[in-house]
């Protein structure tokens, strides 16, 4: 069984006087567990809106999301929530930290919102947070962290959960290059150890080559991928 | 011109924006209309209720020798004259009768000769039994007292000029209502608040003029009325009549009722409409005749009266306004976002600071004007739905406009203030932001000059200063008028000015610590319950705002139902003290003791008999008060405040112990220099009127008392009185209802039958008419209560969104990270619970203070004040029931703009 089976999606956003924008367009793609997927493009491409139809945080107009064998159309939105909360880890480009929590109590907030017990969400922060180098750091508060710190804070709260699938939007493209490059190695190390699948949006060709599969995407489309599926532009 | 195309593109493109900083400017200029409209709908009734009561609207005084049907022809083709009826009055010297043998005398008094048809007209000199006969009298209930004569009996009357005529009693005729067209019309006389006659006769106006003026030569005067006592025995001139100039013996006058759907229903008008119609008549009469103005004398009082009354509303009106502008400051919070946004896309343009001020000042006028003058239009309907009918047709429309025009042109001025101020702080922000400025947060200016602790310092130093000095003054002509200080309203205002700031002060140290109750609130909550307490110690400045808001808009609705209550209560205490009880039944003459227990029965919880009988002290006549302490308490509520220096109990509890106690006035008290103890002695008319000394001793002072006159009274013992006096007759009956007070009148007139007057509460608090006192509040409590509500339901609702727009990236990566719908609801729950319970709980507690320094107000308007406020309980819990469920929509509100919050968009925002 595929992590993510996606078929023949389609995704237009309609605003008021103006013309529909088609995002995403008649989009197929599998991940298999423990892949490593990449989806390139330039920016305006749909590749964030992919991501959030994987994610459940959308829904297609047309076509069907499957995420570890769960058709996300016929789940409630609590129900798509839960799986967010235990199978599928997030990170974003803006790091997506709250302010009013420390970094532990940020880490440990996918495990708070599944009713896990205080100990072991405690247990679990602190080991997702030595996992990306910031152990003894729990109690800083956000603002106290630097920007590679605030998204190895992201990386930990996608980890803690032990997540099956792990979706990751520009994960790095709020950081230097230095910074950027030792986060991605990070994430890629985790997911391997874990055997989780990775879906990384990037528009960075040196994150993508390390991918086992890559997916081009423009207009809203997949034009391409790596290695080519059959039947699909090279 | 550019700028101004930017501001109207501002408001009109960003409709979330504009609505929500219209929302508080609506609500305020709402406000502001309904109370403009209450204070002219409750300026008109007092009007009406003032003219309906009186039964002759102007009396034409004809000079000697003016024709009467000429000046008839002249006033009644007035436009504004409804009605005019002839009446002729003669005074006597003395009234003398010799019933069975034993001759009796009384002092000066009236013949009044009238028509069958002013008697109908004008409902005055109605027989209580027999009539008023060709060639006979019928006298009023005192003279029949003073006399000791009954129908069929001969009176003597002594007239002015020294001939003297003999008439036979034909009946009884209450002159109840009468003391306008009895009394002295010259303007010396009125101003020293001389006292209408009460020995009064009354005859057919033909009889008069062939019976009695043929009698008296032209151009005599009267007998001064202060200087015979009323048995006839000369006393030295005291009382209230201080002026020596007599009357002229004979007055032929004319009568006029006006239409009075013509009168403005604002007193002022009146007043003036009512001088202009004297004016225009006394013209056309050409010296012949003057016209004293009754309307407009009853209306001076009440004209100053209401303008206090406007004040009142206004001011119980005051803290809502206000907060309804603070929602101006949540509004901004609110729509930050948007604001934020549109600073970035103008600098982007190349606007400066200056071009930013403008544009965005520009909208925050536009809006409020615009804002105003939709709520003005609401206020004006709400205004007309609710007091249309009181302000009557024209008057309300005109009325209407007006208010709408004030509260426009008022509120666009505040709400401008109001929102511009947290705008110049919020674009100063966007600017230094732009600049990369870290500034270290300084506290407010209030807060480093320690302005809340100086207000409430303040309010208390008022509140010693002069809060016990408050009280009603009674004018030159005898009425109770409101006397309202501007000091009045200073405690209340700076307790309530101290208090916000004070409160402001401590929940911006509390709130950031809300993150405690995370623990507990995510027992009752789940992690949605959690993330709220966490929520509202990062958001602290904004929760605290919302809290005071929430919190002050309860007090101010608490504060309002409270001082309603007391208002109520005090009303009916007020109409309780004129009565002296629910019902009071008054025989046609004076009765025995014995005839009060036949009125007991179903219906009536107790009854007691009542003296009120002239005495002189020294030379100075009083009312002294015969009462059955143990009785009169079980029938008329005494207040503590009724006595200086004792309790109610302790008291009639000295009144019970010595059968000779007397009660004084402190006026009494300080003239005569007396203590109680002292032995008083004081002249007492027996059974036969004539007077008599007896012994009392003081055993207090009385400053008010059910059924007294506001100036000097006695209070004794009624056996006492009787027994020293030999007359164990009594003046009327009190009462107390059993269950409805309008059944247990009608059961008490039932069985006391056709001799007996019963009145009772209902009755007595309509007649209240001449102070804002009988203005019924019920309108402007409830406008009050609702906005109270409103402003509640819009702070919460305000903040919750406020949270939203500020938040939206972390709401967002909540749902991205598995926030569950019901969590996000039980954080939004959480919030709200915080800041409602804490608003709750602190407007409860500072609306119960200030609705306590509200006594002080209620203290210049009623005599006696009250003692403590009445907690209108259900009503509070009503309104607080009201607050949680506008509260629950609020959540509501905010839960649908979760449910629609573009997740992925908002995680993509930097």
């Amino acid at each position: 069984m595929s992590a993510i089976t996606c078929r023949d999606v389609t995704r237009r956003y309609e605003e008021r006087g103006k013309a529909p924008v088609l995002a995403v367009a008649d989009v197929s793609l599998d991940v298999e567990p423990g892949e490593f997927v990449a989806i390139e493009g330039p920016s305006g491409s749909g590749k964030t809106t992919l991501l959030g139809l994987l994610a459940g945080l959308e829904a297609p107009d047309s076509g069907t999301v499957t995420v570890l064998g769960h058709d996300l159309a016929r789940l409630s939105r609590t129900e798509r929530a839960r799986l967010r909360q235990s199978r599928v880890g997030t990170v974003f480009q803006t790091f997506g930290l709250i302010a009013s929590l420390n970094a532990a109590e940020n880490v440990g907030l996918p495990l708070l919102l599944a009713g896990r017990p205080a100990a072991e969400i405690e247990r679990r922060s602190a080991e997702a947070l030595d996992e990306v180098g910031l152990g003894g750091r729990g109690s800083a508060r956000i603002d106290e962290l630097s920007g590679g710190e605030r998204q190895r804070v992201g990386v930990a709260r996608a980890l803690a959960i032990d997540p099956a699938i792990l979706l990751a939007d520009e994960p790095t493209g709020s950081l230097d290059e230095g910074t950027g490059k030792q986060v991605l190695e990070l994430l890629i190390d985790a997911v391997k150890r874990r055997g989780t699948s990775l879906v990384l949006v990037t528009h960075d060709p040196i994150s993508a080559a390390r991918a086992d599969r890559r997916y081009a995407m423009r207009d809203g489309r997949i034009v391409g991928s790596t290695p080519a599926l059959p039947g699909s532009p090279a | 011109m550019i700028l101004a195309r930017h501001a109207l593109r501002l408001v009109v493109r960003e409709p979330r924006r504009s609505l929500a900083a219209l929302v508080g400017t609506v609500i305020a200029a709402a406000q502001i209309t309904s109370v403009l409209l209450f204070g002219s709908a409750s300026g008109a009734t007092v009007t009406r209720r003032a003219l309906a009561d009186l039964p002759v609207d102007a009396q034409v005084i004809l000079s000697v020798g003016a024709n009467v049907e000429a000046t008839k022809t002249i006033v009644g083709g007035d436009p504004a004259v409804r009605n005019v009826v002839p009446f002729d009055l003669a005074h006597f010297d003395t009234a003398a009768s010799d019933r069975a043998g034993t001759a009796t005398q009384t002092s000066t008094g009236v013949i009044v000769g009238v028509d069958a048809a002013y008697v109908s007209a004008t409902g005055l000199f109605q027989a209580s039994s027999g009539t008023i006969a060709k060639g006979q009298v019928a006298i009023s209930r005192d003279l029949a007292s003073n006399l000791g004569v009954v129908a069929g009996d001969s009176i003597t009357f002594s007239l002015p000029g020294g001939k003297s005529v003999k008439l036979k009693v034909s009946g009884i005729v209450s002159i109840a209502g009468a003391d306008l067209v009895l009394g002295p019309i010259d303007a010396a006389h009125r101003a020293a608040g001389a006292n209408p006659p009460t020995n009064v006769a009354v005859m057919q106006r033909a009889d008069l003029e062939s019976l009695v003026l043929s009698l008296i030569p032209a151009g005599v005067v009267a007998a001064d009325p202060g200087t015979t006592s009323p048995g006839g025995a000369p006393v030295p001139s005291a009382g209230p009549v201080t002026v020596s100039a007599a009357e002229v013996a004979v007055r032929r006058e004319l009568h006029l009722q006006l239409a009075v759907a013509q009168i403005p229903g604002d007193p002022a008008a009146a007043q003036l409409w009512l001088d202009t119609v004297r004016r225009r008549m006394e013209i056309q009469g050409a010296g012949t005749f003057q016209v004293v103005d009754d309307a407009q004398a009853a209306l001076e009082p009440i004209a100053s009266d209401l303008a206090w009354g406007q004040i009142l509303f206004i001011f119980l009106a005051l803290p809502g306004i206000i907060l309804a502008l603070v929602l101006s400051r949540l509004a901004a919070d609110a729509t930050a976002d948007t604001t934020r946004r549109h600073v970035a896309l103008l600098r982007a343009r190349g606007a400066g600071p200056r071009d930013l001020r403008l544009v965005f000042g520009g909208a925050t006028v536009l809006t409020a004007l615009v804002g105003s003058a939709i709520g003005a239009l609401i206020g004006a309907l709400i205004g007309l739905v609710l007091f249309g009918g009181l302000l009557g047709g024209g008057d309300a429309v005109a009325a209407a406009i007006r208010a709408a025009l004030i509260a426009t042109g008022l509120t666009t001025i505040l709400a401008s203030f109001a929102a511009i101020l947290p705008l110049r702080g919020q674009l100063r922000e966007e600017i230094a932001a732009g600049r990369q400025q870290i500034q270290r947060a300084r506290q407010p200016l209030w807060q480093r000059l320690y302005l809340d602790v100086v207000a409430l310092i303040g309010a208390v130093a008022v509140d010693l200063l002069v809060g016990g000095q408050i009280r009603p003054v009674i004018n030159t002509e005898g009425v109770t008028t409101v006397s309202l200080a501007l000091t009045s309203f200073v405690a209340p205002l700076l307790f309530w000015i101290g208090g916000t700031l004070l409160l402001l002060r401590i929940l911006g140290r509390l709130t950031p610590r809300t993150g405690r109750l995370a623990a507990g609130l995510g027992r009752l909550l789940g992690p949605g319950g959690q993330l709220a307490g966490r929520s509202i110690a990062a958001r602290s400045s904004a929760a605290s705002r919302a809290i005071v808001v929430l919190g002050l808009a309860i007090s101010f609705a608490t504060s309002v139902l409270i001082f309603n209550a007391t208002y109520l209560a005090q009303q009916r205490v007020d109409a309780e003290l004129t009565l002296g009880a629910d019902l009071k039944a008054v025989p046609n003459a004076p009765t025995d003791a014995s005839a009060i227990s036949a009125l007991a029965g179903p219906g009536i919880a107790s009854v007691t008999p009542f003296v009120d009988r002239v005495v002189y002290v020294g030379p100075e006549a009083q009312d002294l008060l015969g009462i059955d302490p143990a009785g009169l308490t079980s029938v008329s509520p005494l207040a503590d405040s009724f006595f200086q220096g004792s309790t109610a109990t302790a008291a009639m509890d000295a009144l019970k112990s010595r059968p000779d106690a007397i009660l004084v006035s402190a006026e009494t008290a300080k003239d005569y220099s007396i203590v109680p103890g002292d032995r008083i002695r004081i002249r007492v008319p027996d059974a036969a009127g004539v007077l008599k000394t007896v012994d009392f001793h003081m055993a207090g002072i009385a400053l008010e008392f059910p059924t007294a006159p506001k100036d000097a009274f006695l209070v004794a013992n009624l056996a006492y009185v009787a027994a020293q006096t030999g007359d164990s007759r009594v003046s009327f009956a009190l009462a107390r209802a059993g269950t409805d007070i309008g059944d247990a009148a009608r059961r008490l007139a039932a069985r006391a039958g056709p001799g007996w007057q019963v009145s009772d509460l209902s009755t007595t608090t309509a007649r209240l008419a001449n102070s804002i006192t009988s203005v019924d509040l019920q309108g402007v409590v409830l406008i009050d209560l609702a906005f109270g509500v409103l402003i509640a339901a819009v702070g919460t609702a305000l903040f919750l969104l406020a949270g939203l727009a500020e938040r939206r990236r972390e709401l967002a990566t909540l749902v991205a990270v598995g926030g569950e719908p019901g969590q996000l609801r039980a954080s939004l729950v959480g919030e709200t619970l915080i800041v409602g319970v804490s608003g709750l709980a602190i407007g409860l507690l500072t609306g119960a203070l200030v609705g306590l320094a509200f006594l002080q107000i209620l203290a210049g308007i009623f005599d006696p004040p009250a003692n403590l406020p009445v907690l209108p309980i259900a009503a509070i819990v009503a309104t607080a029931g009201c607050v949680a469920a506008a509260l629950v929509l609020a959540v509501a509100l905010a839960d649908r703009g979760i449910s629609r919050l573009d997740v992925v968009g908002a995680l993509r925002e930097r």
